[in-house]
């Protein structure tokens, strides 16, 4: 995939020193090991544009550092006004912080994309047909492709739906997958996240915002809309809903607005024309979901839950939560109200499952994976131990059944005390973790004390699987602002870029006279 | 629509409210302060505990090196401590609005962030300690800019409705309970301080928004009578406490699809009812000690409408 970037990585690959670019705000702009995602190609005059960056880097090469800080303040501005931010709450005094938005977009062109689409594509059918066969004839595990204590034991598998049918055989409908670039700029998938992600409000935000802020940008360049994501999502929703319903009812349950994604919640209803319901909303009689209203009850027929598992249900899951609602998972089991996403997806992108992803593309498509994973050891097989063990400094080694950063060991930035550590956890438990070699994730120009410095950043694209699977063009890009840093989750000093996916050049239909 | 969302409208439109009358207030003592100075032997003590017992506040503690009513002013416009500051209020508002962001439409909660943020900027609440003018203003105007945007682009259903409760449930207690206090002035007035009580009642009618309102009906100086008449039972006025009692009941029907006559619900009798004693009010009773007690009459039925409303729609 994608030789000509293999041929431009290769001369700067190893330790060689880096090359820098030196005009206007570019001026120290540091290119390193990594894949950067403007230049590429080296001239004599140093490292030139991307041929799908060229129109951008002219325009920026024009902006001075005064009308740049102007335009990234009003970006900060605009996300304050319309209150798009996340919330940290200590104490009685809510702190709110907006999630800053760098200005300079990141841009995908159509080959590249369709690449990505068709990956994501495959990649959602794969899972939905892995939980579909898990949670009844378990053929994978029968036919041994992957382990089935790795997923009968598993923290996420929920026994209890095992032989449970959920609507149209789709387990997961909502899906974000983080996606990351190599060195030579081939895109990997690092982890699927199948239960609730988030994030997709940050995408629409920021295509507002930059329309508003810097409209000139998107003279040179046709980029394809991504406001229909709530209206798919909708069509989603409508097409789960329980047959009996011919006029059905959806409603979005959120935790409430001490939740972090809270106020994606709001703008995902608001936009989708739904109720934005908390677990005190709702009530089951008769295995039957309503809500409370001022006037009386109203029947429900689709939620879409953004509460984990275990809180959605005292009677079957946690019993100290608070956010869900009691009888809610045998309304489902009965079939009164469909959920999106189903119930046990956690097991799909747990990361002791990730490493046989490819295999399962393989064994239900019988197709070869067209997006890889990242390299991973499993240290329960012991040549790969025996690696993981002698290369700890070097790897990232993850805990599995656990989610985000929890139970992770960067290796570059571990102490001897924190190896040491994981060296005699994964000695006594190998299975508990898998180990990736550490990433540089691909680098973009970035906005930074009035200059433009390479950040390195992933992507998260937005998959929906109803009637058919739609990945919205575009996606979260995330970008760790700190110089170096490999993080970009928000709670870590991460941004964000608006995400462009060029329209395919088609040749223009005939002369208008 | 769900009994949550109705409840988080309600209070969001009635902090918003409260806090748009404590900024008229704040601001208007604060001038007939400047007024007084030189008339009255200690105006600032007489009219900022007016104030505070108005708004049955305790005198805040004063910080080393603070002015008496400098701490006042900041204990009714900023601090987060006080929870009816006008602050407070503009947070608990704002915080109301927030957890039902689906349910109004993105241009009141972009109004409602932004004067928020305008009210916590450092440079407003620093300049507060010279004139409180700018803060009450902006808030003043915050409010205006979010009831119109709420006007224009919400639509006029249920939501709406409860609104309007919210609103003018709070607007008419104020207008009351503004008039209660300073009963004591009504029965003090001497022809011989004619100027001072034109102020003072003056300061009543702009703490109701209703100074130019009324002028233009009586042209003549402020008289205390005529003042309480036109506050409580003018038709057209916006902050009368009877146009607010007929927007209360135009709300209800609209929210329970039932005409006032036709509805056995005991909210839509209450309110009925006050508001059939504020149209046919005789002028003696607006006298001395019967005034009194109508007023505090009337506090208590609006004071039982606000839980009648919880319990008709389970708000909570």
């Amino acid at each position: 995939m994608m030789s000509h970037q293999l041929a431009a990585a290769a001369p700067r690959s190893g330790t060689e020193c880096a090359l820098s670019v030196q005009e206007g705000l570019f001026a120290g702009y540091e290119l390193g090991a990594a894949y950067d995602e403007m230049f590429g190609a080296i001239h004599a005059d140093g490292p030139a544009a991307r041929p799908h960056y060229q129109p951008l880097h002219e325009r920026l090469l024009q902006t001075t550092a005064e009308d740049f800080r102007r335009r990234k303040a009003m970006t900060d501005l605009s996300m304050r006004q319309d209150g798009v931010g996340f919330t940290v709450y200590r104490a009685e005094e809510g702190i709110e912080r907006v999630w800053p938005m760098d200005p300079v977009p990141r841009i995908i062109p159509a080959s590249e994309w369709r690449q990505v689409e068709a990956g994501l594509t495959q990649r959602i059918n794969a899972l939905n047909l892995f939980l579909w066969d898990v949670y009844h004839e378990q053929h994978i595990l029968r036919d041994g492709v992957v382990p089935a204590g790795r997923v009968l034991q598993g923290a996420f598998f929920r026994r209890e739906f095992v032989g449970v049918n959920v609507p149209r055989r789709i387990y997961i409908h909502i899906c974000g997958t983080d996606l990351i670039r190599a060195a030579d700029g081939e895109y990997l998938v690092l982890e699927d996240n199948a239960r609730t992600p988030s994030g997709v409000s940050y995408m629409l935000q920021n295509r507002q915002v930059i329309k508003r802020v810097f409209p000139s940008l998107f003279n040179d360049y046709d980029v394809l809309p991504n406001d229909d994501y709530p209206a798919a999502l909708l069509d989603v929703l409508q097409y789960i809903a329980p047959e009996s319903a011919s006029q059905p009812t959806a409603v979005l349950l959120s935790p409430g607005m001490y939740n972090s994604a809270y106020f994606e919640h709001s703008f995902l209803a608001q936009r989708m024309g739904i109720e934005l319901v908390e677990g005190r909303d709702l009530l089951v009689d008769g295995n039957r979901v309503f809500m409370r209203t001022t006037r009386g009850r109203q029947r429900v027929d689709v939620i879409y839950r953004r509460i984990d598992d275990d809180f959605l249900d005292p009677l079957t899951f946690r019993p100290d939560s608070a956010l869900g609602v009691p009888g809610l998972v045998n309304a489902y089991r009965a079939g009164t109200v469909a959920l999106a996403n189903s119930i046990g997806t956690g097991i799909a992108d747990d990361k002791g499952i990730y490493p046989f992803v490819p295999d399962m593309i393989r064994y239900y498509l019988k197709q070869e994976p067209l997006l890889n994973n990242v390299e991973t050891f499993r240290p329960e097989i012991p040549a790969h131990r025996s690696h993981v063990l002698e290369n700890l400094e070097k790897l990232v080694v993850k805990r599995v059944n656990e989610s985000g950063g929890y139970g992770m060991l960067v290796g570059p930035a571990s102490t001897k005390e924190q190896r040491d550590e994981f060296r005699r956890m994964i000695q006594a438990n190998p299975r508990d973790f898998i180990a990736q070699p550490t990433i540089q994730l691909s680098t973009h120009p970035t906005f930074v004390d009035g200059r433009f410095e390479g950040r390195h950043l992933d992507l998260r694209p937005f998959v929906l699987c109803g009637e058919r699977v739609t990945v919205t063009p575009g996606g979260l890009t995330r970008v760790a602002l700190p110089k170096g840093s490999l993080v970009v989750n928000s709670s870590q000093g991460g941004g964000s870029k608006d995400t462009w996916i060029l329209a395919d050049r088609t040749p223009p239909g005939p002369p208008t006279p | 629509m769900l009994s949550r969302v109705a409840d988080a409208l309600f209070w969001m439109s009635r902090y918003l409210e409260r806090a748009d009358h404590l900024a008229r207030a704040v601001d208007v003592t604060f001038q007939l302060d400047l007024d007084l100075h030189g008339v009255l032997a200690n105006p600032v003590e007489l009219e900022w505990n007016a104030l505070l017992s108005l708004l049955r506040q305790p005198p805040p503690q004063i910080r080393d090196g603070e002015h008496p009513v400098g701490a006042v002013q900041r204990w009714l416009l900023l601090d987060m401590a006080n929870p009816g500051s006008v602050m407070s209020c503009v947070n608990r508002s704002r915080n109301n609005a927030r957890s039902i962001r689906g349910s109004i439409s993105p241009p009141m909660w972009r109004e409602l962030n932004k004067l928020y943020w305008r009210l916590s900027d450092a440079g407003l609440p620093a300049r507060v300690a010279e004139s409180p003018h700018d803060f009450c203003e902006e808030t003043q105007i915050g409010v205006l800019l979010f009831h119109g945007v709420c006007e224009a682009t919400l639509m006029h259903d249920e939501g709406w409705h409860f609104i309007q409760l919210g609103r003018h449930l709070e607007r008419a207690e104020k207008v009351l309970r503004i008039l209660d206090s300073k009963f004591g002035l009504l029965e003090r007035s001497d022809a011989a301080d004619l100027p001072i009580n034109n102020l003072q009642w003056g300061a009543v009618l702009k703490n109701c928004a209703a100074y130019e309102a009324y002028q233009r009906l009586y042209i003549s100086r402020v008289e205390p009578e005529r003042v309480v008449e036109f506050l409580l039972t003018n038709p057209d006025f916006p902050h009368s406490v009877r146009f607010c009692l007929s927007r209360i009941q135009q709300s209800l029907t609209e929210i329970s699809g039932r005409l006032p006559d036709r509805c056995d619900d005991e909210v839509v009798r209450t309110v009925g009812r006050l508001l059939s004693d504020l149209v046919y009010l005789e002028g003696e009773a607006l006298d001395g000690e019967r005034l009194h007690s109508f007023l505090g009459n009337a506090l208590t039925r609006c004071a039982r409408i606000g839980s009648l409303l919880q319990q008709q729609y389970a708000l909570q």
